[in-house]
């Protein structure tokens, strides 16, 4: 089952679309369910993952149009209950002890967050924590070193196999982590 | 006597076609006989009779088409026969003479082509005056149709007898002059008959005659293939010789239906060397067509076939001879053609135009100037007709628009059209709709390519082109425009934004002014899509002179400068009644400006959060959108670590202030839980950029909430606070705050141990059950690895 992470775009705002690399993988049939941390803008991305993949679970980020998407969302994938939530609620952001709370909250096995637009993948007392970073490297003033970024997670029963996708340069890179529930 | 039944015109046709075949076998089968026996005479009588059928006046061309098939195909037999008498030297003298005096002039003429390609196979130095005298006797026959087969049947029976020598040893066997005169002899005289059809009859019968002449136009054209076939033509006979005969003909006919197949008919067979040649010839003579002929089509028919020629070719010998200028010559040929032609639609004139481009762009693609010179012609036309502006809907809207989008999708450089000097007084000649249209496409175009717009000046030039998006125009249809239509097109403008940059800083800014002026006159419905992103990245731009800092001494300024622009450009946001995002981009700005360190930044920084302040105070009135305001003010002050004391202070009781004030208890509590991080992660320069970790002002934080918890009415809405602070008390207490203690821990959870049997069963409840139990387990799991320095849960009681 393979499910794509990805936020951040901020598509007007700071970005005028998804690296020309990234939109030639995002293939649509292939992909089972999106989960989007948000922040997308706008209508037009939305409609863009809709084309990806019939399932598309967006939270709400600080700069989206639609004030209808929810802050949080927990979604059931094989034997993962995966949790969603953009982050910037979060104090402080990308704090792993404050995402723990929000795990807790949750009750979920993967929580899912962004905002920081910089990729993380790890494992927190047997808990599994991904931000897909920014789709787009959009601006962010905290940092000056923005890499695009966007994960796919491939869930068979309890084992979850992310690959991050990462564009550095001119090139694509992917890495592969594993996380198994206990 | 029985009546017959009236047949139909199709049924009397197969019936007459059938009465002439029975004729033709029959006759045929008894010239063959005769000739079997070798009674020459006899069998001669047969086929003249069975060429007698070819005199009818009845059939129609496609079943004369038939009769005529069947009937040359058993005149095979009988040149085969003499062939073989002539090669075995039984000649049979005056044969020639003799057949001339045979009964009518169809079956006449038919016998002596049949019998003069004979002579000419066994005697070559007959060749020239038989082929002249066939071809003058062919005179004898007016009548179009029957005219036109016969000459036809001259032409396929002398398809490989023509001489095809430039000189020949021999006048009399003739060279490949003979040859022409011969072909273009016939081909005018089969033209004649051809065009005569057009009078013959009726004239409610019209319709029906040109049909019929369409059916037949292969016959006509088969003289030029001919004339292509004769391998010795060369340009020079082309041009002095063939060219001039053809096209005589073809003008002085005067007749349409010919004209436009015949001018086709010489594109198509003749090779594309001749044609690039011959140019100015073959277009003079398309200006004096006929009225009726659609000299569009012919025009754009040549100028594509030259443009694939050019294209296919490779190597150095084939393409355009640097000799013809192409260009020129179609460009002012086909000026004289629609100054001829006044009676030319609009839209006619803008297509020829259409194909000038075409014919640059693929010919010469790097000369844009020929691009520019079609344009301004095109603008001249609609000066000269004093032109207003082109209804969307009109088919000169139509091909205006396919020559407009020609060069953008060519270059696919939207920097490349801007050399176009005459594209945008070009552009001005279409109505807000086509205006508007065609900027979408630009802008779309240089999206597609990300194309960046690289200097301040050619942004300028742009955002003028495009203005029917950017702001309101004289022009503008009043009716409203669909909501969802406009966000879109706003949407792509503001992507464009980002492609409107230089590398250069102090060029980067001249772009970001420029678009602020332009975009700034958008109106308020515009400038909430097209504001943000400049603001976005007038800050990116103030990071890049903070890192070139050693280079340029100006670079204070230039960043005050910068954020000034941002305060200036989000203020008009804020005068378009909107709250929420300019909120949001000054709590950026805020950031930003905090990282920056020139000369009283932290006043800027200050400046841009009392802004924010402001805007949450007095626009933000929905309690839910108060929650998530608040909370992101005091997320993103908790990052900043600008501010001295004298600044951080009012800030941090302003938060902690706005958090106690809103409205509703559960809100009350969470917002006040999270002021909590700004007294232990937060920053300032009292703190030396270290966390303050004011241990006691958490506490106060956190117990606050308790105390607005036990308030709320709710039990299930409290025992949630109650958890959820719980979580909180522990994040600080693994932090490191040693105001929080393991008793107080222990106290919440009692707290909680009591509550929680008294909520009702529910979802709710299940979640806070799941919620409490993680928390537990957590604490549990802390409890049993002793890992943990100075974090030691010992005597907490779960």
């Amino acid at each position: 089952m393979l499910v794509l992470v990805l936020g951040d775009l901020h598509i007007p705002h700071r970005c005028s679309s998804l690296p020309t690399k990234f939109k030639k993988l995002l293939v649509p049939g292939r992909i089972q369910h999106i989960l989007c941390t948000g922040n997308l803008c706008t209508k037009e991305s939305y409609d863009y993952l809709k084309t990806l993949a019939s399932d598309v679970h967006v939270v709400r980020g600080d700069f989206d149009e639609n004030l209808n998407y929810p802050e949080q969302k927990v979604v059931t994938v094989g034997q993962f209950r995966i949790g969603l939530s953009h982050g910037h609620q979060v104090v402080p952001w990308g704090d792993p002890e404050s995402l723990a709370l929000i795990q807790r909250q949750l009750d979920v096995d993967i929580l899912i967050s962004g905002h920081t637009h910089k990729f993380e993948a790890y494992e927190h007392e047997n808990k599994f924590y991904i931000n897909p970073g920014s789709a787009t490297g959009a601006f962010n003033p905290l940092d000056t070193n923005i890499i695009p970024s966007f994960v796919l997670m491939d869930i068979q029963s309890s084992t979850v196999v992310t690959y991050v996708y990462q564009l550095v340069g001119d090139e694509v890179k992917v890495e592969r982590i594993e996380f198994k529930k206990n | 006597m029985p009546m017959t039944p009236q047949l139909s015109p199709v049924e009397e046709q197969e019936k007459l076609l059938d009465e002439a075949l029975n004729i033709v076998k029959s006759q045929a089968f008894q010239m063959k006989r005769c000739l079997d026996k070798a009674k020459l005479m006899d069998g001669l009588k047969h086929a003249s009779t069975m060429l007698g059928e070819l005199r009818t006046s009845m059939l129609s061309p496609k079943s004369y088409y038939e009769l005529y098939m069947a009937i040359t195909d058993e005149l095979r037999h009988l040149e085969l026969y003499l062939l073989d008498e002539f090669q075995k030297g039984r000649k049979v003298t005056d044969l020639y003479e003799l057949v001339q005096y045979a009964g009518n002039i169809v079956p006449r003429l038919y016998l002596l082509i049949t019998v003069g390609l004979v002579y000419i196979k066994t005697n070559p130095c007959l060749k020239r005056d038989l082929l002249k005298d066939l071809v003058e006797m062919c005179r004898g026959v007016q009548h179009p149709l029957r005219g036109l087969f016969l000459r036809n049947y001259l032409l396929q029976c002398t398809r490989n007898v023509l001489p095809d020598v430039a000189e020949a040893e021999n006048e009399s066997e003739g060279t490949v002059r003979d040859s022409i005169d011969f072909v273009l002899m016939n081909f005018a005289e089969m033209n004649k008959l051809w065009v005569r059809m057009q009078h013959q009859g009726h004239s409610r019968e019209r319709e029906r005659r040109e049909r019929e002449r369409e059916e037949l136009r292969i016959l006509v054209g088969t003289n030029l293939v001919r004339l292509s076939q004769l391998e010795t033509v060369n340009l020079d006979k082309y041009r002095k010789i063939v060219l001039p005969g053809i096209l005589e003909q073809v003008v002085s006919c005067r007749d349409a239906i010919a004209q436009e197949y015949l001018m086709e008919c010489i594109i198509q067979v003749f090779p594309d060397e001749f044609h690039l040649q011959t140019l100015n010839t073959f277009l003079k003579s398309c200006a004096e067509l006929n009225v009726g002929v659609n000299v569009k089509n012919i025009i754009i028919s040549l100028i594509d076939r030259l443009a694939t020629y050019s294209q296919r070719a490779d190597d150095t010998s084939s393409g355009i001879p640097s000799d013809v200028k192409l260009f020129d010559v179609f460009s002012d040929q086909v000026a004289a053609i629609i100054q001829c032609r006044q009676e030319m639609p609009l839209e006619d004139v803008v297509s020829l135009q259409v194909s000038l481009v075409n014919l640059a762009q693929k010919c010469y693609p790097m000369r844009v100037d020929y691009v520019d010179k079609v344009l301004l012609t095109t603008v001249h036309i609609f000066q000269k007709l004093n032109l207003d502006r082109v209804d969307y809907t009109s088919p000169v809207s139509r091909e205006l628009m396919r020559l407009m989008k020609i060069p953008v999708d060519n270059y696919n450089n939207l920097l490349t059209v801007l050399q176009l000097q005459q594209y945008a007084p070009l552009m001005e000649y279409f109505d807000y709709h086509g205006r508007k249209s065609l900027a979408a496409y630009l802008v779309a175009n240089a999206l597609d390519n990300e194309t960046l717009i690289p200097t301040q000046e050619q942004v300028d030039t742009v955002l003028t082109m495009i203005s029917p998006l950017v702001q309101d125009q004289s022009d503008q249809p009043t009716a409203e425009e669909d909501p969802e239509d406009f966000a879109e097109e706003q949407g792509l403008l503001g992507r464009f934004i980002h492609l409107l940059r230089s590398d250069i800083p102090d060029q980067q800014y001249l772009i970001l002014s420029t678009a602020r002026k332009h975009f700034g006159a958008g109106g308020n419905k515009r400038i909430k899509y097209t504001l943000p992103p400049i603001v976005f990245q007038a800050y990116q731009l103030a990071f890049k002179y903070k890192a070139l800092k050693d280079e340029d001494e100006m670079w204070e300024k230039k960043c005050q400068k910068i954020f000034q622009f941002c305060h200036q450009t989000i203020t008009a946001l804020i005068k378009a009644e909107l709250a929420e995002l300019p909120l949001r981009l000054f709590l950026q700005g805020a950031v930003a400006v905090g990282l920056m360190d020139f000369e009283n930044h932290e006043t800027v920084a200050y400046e841009f959060m009392s802004q924010a302040f402001s805007l949450y105070e007095d626009e933000i009135s929905d309690s839910k959108a108060q929650l998530a305001a608040i909370t992101l003010i005091v997320a993103t002050f908790e990052q900043m670590a600008c501010f001295g004391e004298e600044n951080h202070e009012p800030l941090r009781t302003q938060c902690a202030l706005a958090a106690s004030k809103l409205l509703k208890k559960p809100d009350q509590c969470r917002g006040v839980a999270t002021c909590a991080h700004l007294f232990w992660s937060g920053k300032s320069l009292a703190s030396r950029g270290e966390e303050i970790h004011d241990g006691k002002r958490v506490l106060e934080c956190l117990k606050k909430g308790v105390r607005i918890s036990s308030q709320c009415m709710d039990p299930s809405v409290q025992v949630q606070l109650f958890v959820e602070l719980l979580n909180h008390y522990i994040y600080f207490y693994e932090k490191g705050n040693d105001q929080v203690t393991v008793v107080m821990l222990s106290q919440l959870i009692g707290r909680i141990r009591e509550e929680l049997p008294n909520l009702e069963a529910n979802e709710e409840t299940e979640q806070i059950n799941k919620h409490f139990s993680n928390t537990l387990e957590h604490l549990r799991s802390r409890l049993e690895s002793p890992e943990s320095e100075g974090l030691s849960y010992e005597g907490l009681v779960l």
